[in-house]
This record gives structure tokens, sequence and C-alpha cells, in this order.
């Protein structure tokens, strides 16, 4: 069996919700993304898609199942090495951009440089921002750039240690809908162009019909199902 | 990029916050330098007055420590003349124009007397003989030294020394001439001195003194007691009355009195000069018209008694005012934490340790206490010198932005460091236990 780069196996994840009480947000038997794949995941709002995205990252721990990481068991891991792995091996693209406010432009880049293993090479940096199309921006911080330019620096930012696989999660929300295909362009060429894989959440059709693999979190989220199922029993009595 | 350069854009970031913060830290810095930097500067005046020369000072009956305060250190004011009689009692035979030794000559290796009451540019003018610098040794070891000319001969009547800080401060050269003034700045102006020497810097008193032959002194206006039968001063002008045509007539025993004599005890045959000075000094005290006071028993008590205590007193208050400001930036820190767990949990999703951040925060705080501290500390030593002339003129010691109080200072430093871990260990523990999916969330 060959393994992807990011898999999933029995993980599930819930949070305390009152005393005695917790809320099943992810239950997943299966999930795989394979080298060099681009899969939009669709999933409507409270569908459990930025909580997938925090276990797929490492962020989040999940209360029990494995998540691997080019081949690495994130939960096998100290924090300390969890995060060194995420730096190496995973890029992340969040839904406003989350550049750091202080920050211009290419120190946006070099900060997410700095915490990988590799040094922080400005010169590195300097052609990812001018590979997608910001090399007159170089010096500017957050504020003074467009949300368009903000994105495309998220983009740079993402790739910044030639990370195996690019979560995105929704990069879409705060771009005008005539730019949403550009982003949505740049964040695929940019991972094809380094070889990344590329995991796209969203809850827009129009967003996930870019993508030749389109998956909704409801199909594998067998939580969802179970409150569909309960729903309908609900609903017969 | 370094995590010092993280910390370093971070504060950037919040620039004016950052600046108002390191500022209050830095007044309160301030604060405590310019005491520490003050305190030492007039600990140091009044220790240097170990070193003074001679062990006790006989004056007018009244308070010791204020004739040890206007002898020794030119403050406050004399309390009153004695007969100059009560000099001539410590002289020697061949000192004494009856030849007969002094009734405590025997307890006595060196007597100077001291005349004061006049005042040249804001400095005491303090007339004396040439046994002042001739025979009295600086810090009790070495002879007084002149960085320029020579002492004063006690022919020459009008002839004076300066201090170092005097002749600094005035930029009078050998050969020129000064004019002291009676009672204060603004008194009659008496007969012109020629500066013959200036001292080499000793670090005490003696640099804010201008010194002239007390013969000359004397013969000034208001300066010889008045007595039926003999001239009044004034007509006893330097420029009129000359003996030989070289120098003026000396003013007469009767009429002469002095402010003070300092002397230094000779040590019987077997016993140190201290004990003399006790014995000397019980014998002194039981008489009516002189008081001897030990001026290092004075100086230590009023070290004791007052200084130190309003020292530690005032770095306590200004201590406390540096953590007020540290609690201010604690404060500060504690609130922009709240509004950067964003940006926290944005470098911990980039791959950021929870040590990263820990220690990003912790260098914000270091580099706010150490600048604060830097600025503050430049900033104490300007208020030193701005407030030098006032210190000068209310203490009596030399202060300026230079002053320094080493040993103390040097403690602000691991002071500082201390502070900036104090400040940064709770928004530090903030950025370690940041929930980084629940801000990742809340954010998008």
């Amino acid at each position: 069996m060959v393994l992807g780069v990011l898999e999933l196996e029995q993980v599930k994840k819930s949070y305390p919700e009152s005393p005695g009480r917790r809320l099943e947000v992810l239950d997943i038997e299966h999930f795989s993304l394979a080298c060099g794949e681009q899969i939009a995941l669709e999933g409507r709002s409270g569908s459990g898609k930025s909580t997938l995205l925090h276990v797929l990252s490492g962020i989040t721990s999940p209360d029990s199942g494995r998540v691997i990481l080019d081949g690495i068991e994130l939960g096998k891991l100290s924090e300390a090495h969890r995060d060194r792995v995420r730096a190496d091996k995973l890029g992340m693209v969040f839904q406003s951009f989350n550049l750091l406010p202080g920050f211009t432009a290419l120190e946006n880049v070099l900060v997410a440089m700095s915490f990988g293993s590799g040094k922080a090479d400005r010169r590195r940096a300097i052609d990812l921002l001018s590979a997608v199309g910001l090399e007159h921006r170089l010096s500017h911080r957050p504020a003074a750039l467009s949300m368009g330019e903000q994105q495309r620096v998220a983009v740079a930012r993402a790739i910044a240690n030639r990370p195996r696989v690019v979560l995105a999660d929704e990069p879409t929300a705060s771009v005008d809908p005539s730019n949403q295909r550009t982003v949505v362009e740049l964040l695929k060429k940019t991972c094809r162009d380094h070889g990344s894989a590329l995991l796209i959440v969203t809850h827009s059709p129009e967003v996930a019909s870019q993508f030749e693999v389109r998956v909704r979190i409801e199909d594998f989220n067998r939580v969802f199902a179970r409150s569909m199922a309960a729903s309908i029993a609900t609903n017969i009595e | 990029m370094s995590l010092f350069g993280i910390a370093l854009r971070s504060l950037r970031q919040r620039m004016a916050t950052s600046l108002l913060t390191a500022f209050s830290l830095a007044l309160g810095v301030a604060l405590v330098v310019a005491t520490l930097v003050t305190g030492g500067v007039v600990r140091q005046a009044f220790d240097s007055g170990s070193g003074l020369g001679y062990n006790m000072i006989v004056g007018a009956k009244g308070s010791p420590l204020q004739l040890v305060l206007n002898t020794v250190y030119y403050i406050s004011r004399p309390i009153e003349n004695i007969p100059f009689a009560r000099y001539e009692d410590f002289l020697p035979a061949a000192s004494r124009a009856d030849g007969i030794d002094g009734t405590y000559a025997q307890f006595v290796a060196t007597a100077v007397p001291i005349c004061m009451g006049d005042y040249f540019r804001g400095f005491r003018v303090i007339g004396t003989n040439s046994a002042a610098f001739g025979k009295l040794k600086s810090g009790n070891v070495d002879p007084y030294r002149f960085s320029q000319g020579r002492n004063f001969t006690d022919e020459a009547f009008f002839e004076g020394v300066l201090g170092a800080s005097v002749a600094a401060s005035i930029g009078l050269k050998i050969g020129d001439t000064f004019s002291p003034t009676h009672g204060a700045d603004d008194g009659a102006k008496h007969d012109p001195f020629t500066v013959v020497g200036i001292l080499e810097r000793t670090g005490s008193p003696i640099d804010r003194g201008a010194f002239v032959n007390m013969e000359g002194f004397y013969l000034q206006e208001g300066h010889a007691k008045p007595i039926d039968g003999h001239p009044t001063p004034a007509s006893q002008s330097s420029e009129h009355n000359k003996d030989d045509g070289t120098r003026p007539l000396a003013l007469p025993k009767e009429q002469r009195e002095v402010t003070a004599v300092l002397l230094r005890t000779a040590s019987a045959p077997g016993q140190p000069a201290e004990l003399t000075a006790i014995g000397l000094r019980t014998l002194l005290n039981e008489g009516l018209d002189v008081q001897s006071a030990l001026p290092i028993a004075e100086i230590s008590q009023l070290l004791g008694l007052f200084v130190r205590p309003i020292e530690l007193l005032l770095l306590l208050v200004t201590t406390m005012v540096v953590i007020v400001s540290a609690v201010g930036m604690l404060v500060s820190m504690i609130g922009s934490m709240m509004e950067r767990k964003r940006d926290v949990a944005i470098m911990r999703a980039l791959g950021a340790r929870r040590s990263h951040v820990m220690i990003v925060v912790f260098l914000e705080a270091v580099l706010l206490a150490v600048g604060g501290g830097a600025v503050g500390w430049i900033l104490g030593h300007v208020l030193v010198g701005a407030a030098g002339p006032w210190i000068t003129s209310y203490a009596g010691v030399s202060a300026s932005a230079l002053s320094a109080a080493p040993g103390a200072e040097l403690l602000l430093v691991p002071m500082l460091v201390l502070l900036a871990i104090a400040a940064g260990l709770v928004p530090a523990l903030l950025a370690y236990r940041t929930d980084v999916s629940k801000w990742l969330q809340s954010s998008g």
C-alpha cells in the first residue's frame, strides 16, 4: 500500500461542551492526500473543516487515531518536534491571510523561514514574492497592501520552507468574487511549481469547482452521518 | 530572522506603547540614578573629610556639627569668632612673641588658624597662614601639591592660593588678582589678593576654597575687632600704611580674632594622637569661651543620623517608582499580549515552538527594560548635571553629569534584567499558553 503524503486513520476529535458532555466534531476512518495532489475539501459552516485542518497540521491533537505527515506519525512526537515538522513540511494559508501586521511582506516570509530547519534565505524570500508578482511591495507592511496582495504574500509564505503539503483554510473568503479564481489559480500553480500537495478547505462550490478532486467532508466525517441519522429519527418520532 | 529581530519588530509594531512604556521606566531609573549619584557625591564629599590632615577643630561655643560643617565643608555659617589668644594657646614658644609655650602647646603638633566671612563669586574665602598647606598634609599623607605656582608666604600679606575647582570655575591664573567681598557675594569689596598658587585637585572641600594670607585678611574693612584707642580698620588700609614701604602694618593682636583653629594633636610617648585629642577635647570643653570638635566623629554621626537614612529613604521611594514603572510595563505587556495572541497563534501555526514565542516576549521585556534603563541612566546623569549648581550651593559638594556612584549604578544592570524577567514572566506565560487553534479560528 502506497502511503499518501498526509494520512488520517481512525481520527476522532471532540471538545468539552458542558460538564460531563463532549461535542464530537470529527470521526474519520481514513483520509489521504497523495504527493503533489490537489484537493478541494468542501463543507458547510460547522462541519469540522477547520478542526480537521488543525488536526492535520498538528496544531490540535486528535483524541484518538493517527495523523501521518510524510511518513511521520505526529502523535508520537513531542510538541516541539511536531512544531518543527510543521514548519518544515507544512505550509498554511489562512482565511484572513493572517500576516503579521508589524512585519513587511518580505519579513513575513522570512519569519516563516526562520522557524524551519533551513536558514532564513533573503534571496529566496525575494524570489518567492517576485514569483507572486510582489517584487515591488517587499518592504510594505500588510496594512499598506491590498487584500489580493496580502493573499499573495500569504501564498509565498506558505511555500517558504518547501513544504510537502500546503493547507489552505477558506483562502478566498476575504477576496472579492472577481479575484477568487485568480487566488486559487495562484495557489494551485505555486504548489505545482514547488511540488507541494494542496488541500484547500472551502464552503464555496465555485472555488471547489476549480479542482479536479472535490471531497465533501460530510461524506467521510461520520459525526455528520450520525447527526443526520439522529435528526431523521427525531423527525420520525 | 532571529528571535531578537522578531522581538524588535514586535516592539516597532507597537511603537507608541513601547516608547511610552520605556519612557515611564526611564523616568523611574533616572530618579534612582540621580538619587544614587547625588547620595554618592555627598557621601564621598563627607568621607573625604576623614583625610583632612588635622583631627580637631577649636571654635566658638555652639553646635560642634555647625563648627565642623563650616570649617571643613564651607557650608553653614560660622558660629562666632574666638580671640586670637586662644589660637596662640596652641603655639609653641618659638612661634609666640612672648617666647613661652602656649597653654596647650604640648598637646599639639600643628595649629592652623582659620578666618572666615568673605566670599569670591560664590566661593568661600578663607584667611589662614602658610602652615595650612605647608604643614598640614592632604589626606593625612602627602603634602599639598600645587598644579601651578606655590604656597603663599606669611610675609606677603596680599597673596592667595586657589583650590582646583575655584581656579577652574573662575578661570583665574597665576598673577591674576581677585577681590573678596565682605559677608556675601554682594557685600563690600575688599582689597585685591594676587594668585600665587593653584592647588592640585584633592577631591576634598579644599578644592572649593580661595585661601588668602590672614594678615591681609585682617586688614580688610570690618575684619578687625573694634577696640578703643586703636585705629579703625578702614584707616588701616593696605594701600596707606606701610611700615617699610613694601608692606602694610599688621593688625594688632588685640584686634584679631579667628573663626576656628585646626589642630593636629601630638602623640604623647606610647600613646596615639587620638588619645591626646580626647584628653585635650575634654580639657577645652570644660572652659567657657571655646569648644573643640572631632571632625571625624561629627561627620560619622552626621552620616549615620541624617545622610544615610535620608539616602536610604530616597532610594526606597525611587525604587518604588521603578517598581511602579515595572508594573506599568507589566500591565502594558499583558495588554499587548492579549491583542497579540493572534500573532502568537500565527507564529505557532508557522512552526514556532512555545519556547520561541516565550523567548520573543522575554526579549521584548528585556529590550524595553534595557532601553528604558539606558535612557533613564543618561537622564539621571543629566538631572544631576542640571542640579549640580544647586547641589553645590546647598550641600557644598561638587556634582556634575559625570559624577558617578559606580558600585550602586552597576547594580542597576542586574536589577533591570530581573525587572525585565519579572515584567515579562506573565506575558511570556500567556504567550506560551496561547491556544493556537482557538485564536486561528476566531481570526478566521
